[in-house]
């Protein structure tokens, strides 16, 4: 009779984790799917304040004008005329995410000129965002 | 008895380093999920028109920006600050009109996208942005 009692005791005592271990698995995969991981430009970026800005989500290719008008993807100076091809390659491993250009205040507005037109014709449907300060 | 209670034991498999590597990954995951978001305006060049259809003319405003920063709204030289109440006057005239921002090569971006910004709010869907050819 006690050693029946105490083998209830144990089998309470021991506590099914299955559960939790279900929900860690759901939250684990949801994780590692909408997991992305942006390659930012690397450069300081003074920003324009605006008033018709919006946030830009899910971001996909960010590039830079930096203040000497040089560009940047992935912490890599890119030659301008080399600005088309890198997107086109950079597009094929992310289709969908939204392509926002870091403008510097002083940059000049001929090297933008040119990379949005390296955007457009790398992918004439993409949006060309410009970052602006955060309000 | 007792040897059952020990087959018991041994055939539960015991889940706590299984659950460690899944915490360490989920845990992973969610700091590395990147949920950034850029506040960004919409610089996308209005599309061209197709060659088919006839082209009617809509009435713009040329907005030029010079090399030294000088703004000039339809040749009358302005001010950053009265870019805006100048291209309202002007939509309140014709409120089909567009904008076009032609800037120097050398302007200055923050010039640009201020203006772009300054366009929209004065309610102008067309805010088209090229470069100076002539010089």
């Amino acid at each position: 009779m006690a050693r029946k009692i105490r083998a209830r005791q144990a089998e309470e005592q021991a506590l099914d984790l299955t559960p939790m271990l279900d929900v860690t698995f759901i939250l684990l995969i949801f994780f590692i799917v909408t997991a992305q991981f942006i390659k930012l430009p690397g450069v300081d970026i003074n920003r324009v304040e605006a008033e018709n800005d919006a946030g830009v989500a899910p971001l996909g290719i960010i590039l830079a004008i930096d203040e000497n008008s040089h560009v940047y993807i992935d912490r890599e100076r890119i030659d301008i005329n080399e600005v088309e091809f890198t997107i086109r390659e950079l597009r094929e491993s992310n289709p969908r995410g939204e392509i926002v250009l870091q403008v510097d205040n002083n940059s000049e507005a001929g090297v933008l000129d040119q990379v949005m037109q390296a955007v457009v014709g790398a992918d004439p449907e993409a949006q060309v965002n410009v970052s602006t300060e955060l309000d | 008895m007792r040897g059952r209670t020990r087959k018991a034991e041994e055939s539960e498999v015991d889940l706590t380093p299984m659950l460690d590597i899944v915490f360490i990954l989920l845990i992973f995951f969610i700091v590395t999920a990147t949920f950034i978001k850029e506040n960004a305006i919409d610089l996308t060049p209005p599309p061209p028109a197709p060659p088919d259809q006839p082209v009617n003319p809509v009435p713009t405003i040329l907005i030029r920006i010079t090399e030294d920063s000088m703004v000039r709204v339809d040749g009358r030289l302005s001010d950053i600050g009265s870019v805006r109440a100048a291209i309202e006057r002007r939509i309140a005239e014709d409120p089909e009109s567009a904008v076009l921002v032609q800037a120097h090569p050398l302007a200055r971006n923050s010039l640009v996208i201020m203006i772009v910004d300054q366009a929209r709010s004065a309610g102008v869907e067309g805010v088209g942005f090229t470069v100076d050819a002539t010089e």
